[in-house]
């Protein structure tokens, strides 16, 4: 018989990895009519990073996302970056994108200044137009100034810029010390049907409410967290390498190491939880990584909810959930006899 | 059947290569589509402020249009395919390698053993992992000897005539075993305990002296694989110029170009790493793996030479996730607030150290969980096993932790017949909270996640 059950995890998770530094920098140039070039050292691995790092590049611009072209991941053209891990690239390389941004805009909000009769610090960038701040009917379109910028006054609007987090140490004796500068949480919940005759789980639906800062893209964030969730779940229930005696591995293919597929998956509905990060770019911290962290937790907790046995081991496989099943039925009887 | 094709091939090499061309190699390059030039871009992508769009992304359209030129797409020419020989033993000596026969075979223009790399050592950390085994097998999936052929089939063949003669050596498989002091040493003369943490806060005696209850659970997690959909892939070419320039799967390029300069013993300015758009990364590319082994094959032969790891090398010759072996002990008031905790994990490292530090380090801090303990300590090993090595893959560690945090904090509740949501709420971090590691935390907002979850999925709804 099918029972039903659900099971609640949530965590924390730092932005960025700890033992040494993780410096990124990046390189934004604009160009004369107002578009702009970023060069990073980071690698678009299929998270979309280069989507969200032209997504900052333009916000400080005051330009829109199709007016970046983000140049990647040659070591020949594009600046240092710690790369494509720890989930750091919002965080880390977006910081050196808007302050690499930022250097380049001053320039042209220098040059715009004697074009608009006011002082740089009155200017700001918006709408792809170079603004007077409280008076934005007093502007000048970006293109315009980019050109005059280079082509009039011999200042090409280029900025080059670099982030660190800070960190503090960690003591060894006591581990005391600030290994990250920031963290994000989450919550996942999982609702599943366990089969008591059979020992095999089917998850039904996760609800996913995750922290991230300001979601630079949201369609990108809802995309990080279904991702996660299969890998959760492939966590949870299914993946396992195994050894012989020799220490070979014996299932070292996809027939014979089970991954979650599209018809494994769940409903999933991805909550989005309201966040600001004053040290991050725009707020934005960062989502890649936790949303894989809390799934098998919650499918584990959903178990013993349905059938009352606390599976200890991943992956909770048909044949162990089964064992511990029939293992705490033989246990019932023995309870009522001695009561 | 078998041998007859192999003395055929002894016969007549010239029409087996076009033959083997001909009828098994897949066209290097994707056939040409029609598809319109003229980019409708989405509205989206053109709104301004940009921040907070739902923008789509410009690498889409390839994708979709199957446009995406991944290096299994790319060929150059006269470029060559190379093949890693893998060891298959967990734990020898290496007594000799014999490469002669398959250096003779028509088709192969180069092979490459472990003793001609001039710095046969790397790692993200301790650098304690060859490119390719020459004195010693440390797991099953060592390459021990590389081959460059014409074609991939050659190579593949050419391995089979390499000889390699092993001296097995005592192996140690569980972490747990290898933690003892009559255990093998992996790398000897170093201990197999090869990091530890530790974390401590308050005073855990104390908090279990005024727990009302105190609870202990041990839970263990397995090796799994980052399978991405693009295996690890390279492309080496050795220049005129001396400079070398790769195209490979490297999530992070820069540690990448140091780490191939180190082995290679060339200055950095001499290697061009691109890494173009990678088929999915999730900690598995996050350092090298074949790249010099494809330089140094380049270097011998003057041409592009091409390595593309089978699934099987994947799981058996990359990182894979850490198994962590998790005791918990929790001391907690009757109301449901944890007043002591004490965590002890044992980390099966693998063969090589990898990114176990890192992994270490965040398994160690994050295993409390998201909540407020005062008296804490936390302690960590990570142990070489002759096993896969384990390296980075995402979460560091945090998805095994969760699951032995967040298990444990259900026994509790239920123990304490309270509600799963509600003994989180009572424990869970506040703005300014202060860390396991004393660090004052901002912008938290774990009980927001906790209620927004439970109030999209109705948790406290009457359950049918």
């Amino acid at each position: 018989m099918k029972r039903r059950g659900r099971g609640i995890a949530c965590m924390w998770y730092p932005i960025g990895f700890t033992v040494s530094a993780n410096p990124s920098a990046a390189v934004v140039k604009i160009n004369e009519d107002g578009t702009a070039t970023l060069l990073t050292g980071t690698v678009e691995t299929g998270q979309g990073s280069l989507t969200i790092l032209g997504q900052i590049a333009a916000e400080e611009l005051g330009i829109a996302t199709d007016d970046v072209h983000v140049v990647s991941a040659d070591t020949d053209a594009t600046p240092m970056d710690t790369g494509a891990i720890a989930s750091r690239t919002t965080y880390v390389t977006g910081n050196a994108t808007r302050l690499a941004a930022e250097k380049a805009k001053l320039i042209l909000f220098e040059v715009a200044a004697p074009m608009l009769g006011v002082k740089p610090d009155q200017i700001e960038a918006r709408d792809r137009k170079i603004q007077v701040k409280g008076y934005p009917q007093r502007n000048l379109a970006i293109g315009e100034v980019a050109n005059h910028a280079q082509v009039v006054m011999g200042q090409p609007p280029i900025g080059a810029a670099s982030f660190n987090p800070a960190t503090v140490a960690l003591d060894p004796e006591t581990g005391q010390g600030k290994p990250f500068s920031t963290y994000v949480y989450a919550t996942q919940i999982a609702e599943v049907d366990v089969d008591d005759e059979t020992g095999e789980v089917e998850v039904l639906r996760i609800v996913a409410a995750h922290d991230c800062g300001t979601a630079i893209n949201p369609m990108l964030v809802e995309g990080q967290i279904e991702g996660g969730i299969s890998m959760g779940i492939g966590f949870a229930l299914q993946e396992e390498i195994l050894f012989d005696d020799a220490g070979r591995q014996i299932n070292p293919n996809l027939t014979n190491y089970i991954m979650p597929t599209s018809l494994d998956m769940p409903e999933i509905e991805v909550d989005i939880v309201k966040s600001f990060d004053p040290t991050g770019p725009f707020g934005a911290k960062g989502v890649g990584e936790p949303t894989a962290v809390p799934t098998a937790a919650a499918i584990l907790n959903a178990i013993r909810d349905a059938v009352g046995v606390r599976i200890t081991s991943l992956p909770a496989t048909p044949e162990k959930v089964l064992a511990a099943i029939k293992a705490k039925r033989a246990q019932q009887p023995k309870r009522i006899a001695a009561g | 059947m078998a041998t007859k094709t192999k003395v055929a091939a002894k016969r007549a090499p010239l029409e087996t290569l076009r033959e083997a061309d001909e009828t098994l190699r897949l066209p290097a390059i994707t056939p040409p589509v029609t598809y319109p030039l003229e980019t409708l871009v989405p509205e989206v992508r053109h709104q301004t402020p940009a921040v907070g769009q739902r923008a789509t992304r410009p690498d889409g359209r390839l994708h979709g249009l199957g446009q995406t030129r991944y290096i299994d797409d790319l060929a150059f020419p006269g470029m060559l395919y190379a093949k890693i020989k893998r060891a298959g033993v967990a734990s020898a000596r290496i007594r000799s390698i014999d490469t002669r026969e398959a250096e003779a075979m028509p088709g192969v223009m180069a092979v490459l053993t472990g003793r001609e790399i001039p710095v046969n050592s790397f790692g993200p950390s301790l650098k304690d992992q060859p490119v390719l085994a020459d004195d010693r097998v440390f797991h099953a999936g060592d390459g021990v000897a590389a081959v460059a052929a014409v074609t991939e089939q050659i190579a593949l063949e050419a391995l089979d005539r390499i000889k390699v003669e092993y001296e097995p050596l005592p192996a140690v498989f569980d972490p747990l075993e290898a933690m003892k002091d009559d255990a093998p040493k992996v790398h000897a003369p170093n201990g197999n305990i090869y990091a530890t943490k530790v974390i401590r806060k308050g005073d855990i005696d104390k908090g279990f002296a005024a727990s009302d209850h105190i609870f202990e659970g041990r839970f263990r997690t397995q090796m799994v694989e980052h399978a991405p959909l693009e295996p690890h892939a390279t492309i080496a070419m050795w220049d005129p110029n001396g400079r070398v320039t790769i195209h490979s799967t490297l999530g992070r390029i820069t540690l990448g170009r140091a780490d191939v300069a180190r082995t290679l013993k060339l200055p950095i300015n001499r290697i061009r790493i691109v890494a173009t758009i990678v088929g999915g990364n999730f900690g598995g590319k996050n350092e090298i793996t074949q790249e010099p082994v494809l330089a140094l094959l380049s270097k011998k032969t003057g041409r592009p030479v091409k390595g593309t790891f089978t699934r099987t090398e994947e799981f058996i010759a990359t990182t894979t996730r850490h198994p962590i072996i998790m005791d918990y002990k929790t001391g907690v008031s009757k109301d449901g607030r944890i007043l002591a905790r004490k965590v002890r994990l044992v980390l099966d490292g693998g063969a090589y150290c990898s990114w176990s530090e890192t992994t270490l380090g965040k398994a160690c801090i994050l295993s409390a969980g998201p909540y407020k303990i005062d008296n804490l300590h936390t302690e960590a090993y990570v142990v070489y096993t002759n096993k896969t090595m384990t390296g980075a893959m995402r979460g560091f560690g945090a998805p095994q932790v969760c699951f032995a945090y967040e298990s444990h904090m259900d026994d509790i509740a239920a123990a304490l017949n309270l509600d799963p949501l509600d003994i989180r709420l009572l424990n869970a971090f506040e703005e300014g909270s202060p860390s396991p590691t004393g660090q004052v935390l901002h912008s938290v907002v774990v009980k927001d996640s906790l209620l927004q979850a439970a109030q999209r999925f109705g948790w406290k709804e009457p359950r049918s």
